[in-house]
């Protein structure tokens, strides 16, 4: 493990002093996520049965339960990964107008992700993949690299060479690649050390001081004070 | 313009990626080359060294060209989506790339294989068979145009097979209808080539399967990709 600002020298040195770069346009726009009703059912099994909550710009939601009660199904469906059976989902970005709901697929397109369920390519180096994906998103893979400097990521291992909390260093970077203003994360800091928390807790902070949101589902509740909270235990 | 060029450069990022990943593994360069080299080695063994009479490889031949081409094909460009949903990456693509861009990739990707494996393959087999080949321009352009069709057949087949249980066989239940079309106009334009005949309606046919097989992706593949 490569503790923060650690990694290869020409690697992380280089984004050193960046730390600052996550306080970016966030706040020129404003954003607000609300759901009402969510229903969600995999066959015979209702994961979600009627769920709604909401987050401001600079808000956080947390959402808690025990395994199984249907967290990271409830981010699926925020994302727009997973059509849910009934309810609304209504995020916005607007530019001072009221500006309309996006649907689903700009809602993929919009939002910043981490999952354990998120994975790399295993024959790519952790550049690479950032590299390929930035491409997807049209932006550079400067915001990404700045991320992986933090969290102390040699970018010239290849992802399937990675430790599961390296991984999870790949998927902060990977989910703040295109400066989202919203950020489902879940179980977000799961696998990391002591440092990597830490870092990635700034992280955190930073999205949302500029004004971001961000939606949390964790098990337990986070020692997050401000943060609104959404229980999903049965 | 600028969504055009930035569609393109999407799809293009795809492609690169696709060649960097199979340059790493191997996995479909060496799937395909062993399906060609073997059966390619059973039909010239099973002709005999002299090959076949005229008259009968003009009928034969160019059918057993294309069933090589078909199981090579069959048994490389399948793993192209199912991979990325067995390896989780399918997530972060759809979290990140444009579908029909997505597709337009791994159909480049596709097609560059599968012309690649034609090049390669398609000279050895008329050396080995002694096939005499009247129209080779129009062999060349048949290879090509039902090399785009077997390419852009399998992604589409592939891409809805991903997220099945049954990948290996609801490839070959849904692939099996919409292969065939293709699969007979190409043999039929084979042996005209061979034959030295002219192409007649087969050629636009097969065109028009291409481009019917091309639109029918990039309609159907968002609502396939994204459930």
């Amino acid at each position: 493990m490569v503790a923060p600002g650690r990694g290869p020298p020409g690697q992380v040195g280089r984004f050193r002093g960046m730390r600052g770069i996550f306080l970016h346009v966030l706040h020129v726009t404003e954003s607000r996520l609300q759901f009402q009703d969510i229903r969600r059912r995999f066959g015979r099994l209702a994961v979600l049965t009627g769920v709604s909550g909401a987050v401001g710009p600079g808000g956080m939601l947390l959402v808690t339960g025990p395994n199984g009660s249907g967290k990271s199904t409830l981010l699926r469906c925020l994302s727009g990964l997973l059509a849910p059976d009934g309810g609304t989902i209504e995020y916005r970005e607007t530019n001072g107008g009221p500006g309309a709901p996006l649907d689903a697929a700009e809602r993929r397109q919009r939002v910043g992700m981490v999952s354990p369920d998120l994975a790399f390519y295993a024959e790519l180096t952790v550049e690479e993949n950032l590299a390929f994906f930035a491409g997807l998103r049209r932006v550079p893979p400067d915001r990404g690299l700045a991320v992986l400097g933090r969290l102390g990521l040699p970018l010239d291992r290849l992802a399937g060479a990675l430790s599961s909390g390296m991984r999870q260093r790949l998927r902060w970077a990977w989910a703040l690649l295109h400066s989202p203003r919203l950020l489902l994360l879940d179980e977000p800091f799961q696998n990391f050390d002591a440092p990597g928390e830490r870092t990635a807790r700034e992280l955190l902070a930073e999205h949302l001081a500029g004004g971001g949101l961000a939606v949390v589902a964790n098990p337990s509740a986070l020692d997050f004070d401000h943060a609104e909270r959404l229980d999903l235990g049965r | 313009m600028r969504n055009a060029s930035t569609w393109a450069a999407e799809a293009t990022s795809v492609f690169v990626k696709e060649w960097r990943c199979e340059f790493r593994t191997r996995y479909a360069l060496n799937t395909l080359a062993l399906f060609a080299f073997t059966t390619l080695v059973v039909v010239s063994v099973s002709l005999g060294p002299l090959g076949v009479s005229r008259a009968h490889g003009t009928a034969v031949l160019p059918v057993l060209l294309w069933v090589i081409l078909l199981f090579s094909v069959a048994a490389g460009l399948p793993r192209s989506f199912v991979q990325e949903e067995e390896t989780g990456t399918a997530m972060a693509l759809r979290l990140a790339a444009t579908p029909s861009a997505l597709f337009c990739g791994k159909l480049a990707y596709g097609l560059t294989l599968v012309l690649a494996l034609e090049a390669m393959l398609t000279p050895v087999y008329v050396a080995m068979t002694n096939l005499k080949v009247v129209s080779p321009g129009l062999l060349a352009g048949v290879l090509a145009a039902g090399g785009y069709g077997l390419a852009a057949g399998s992604t589409l087949v592939a891409a809805i097979i991903a997220q099945a249980r049954s990948k290996g066989t609801l490839f070959s239940v849904l692939a099996f209808p919409v292969l065939l079309p293709l699969l007979l106009l190409s043999v039929e334009l084979t042996r005209l080539a061979v034959a030295g005949s002219p192409p007649g309606v087969a050629l636009p046919q097969l065109l028009l399967y291409d481009a019917s097989v091309t639109v029918a992706g990039l309609m159907l593949f968002p609502a396939v990709w994204n459930p």
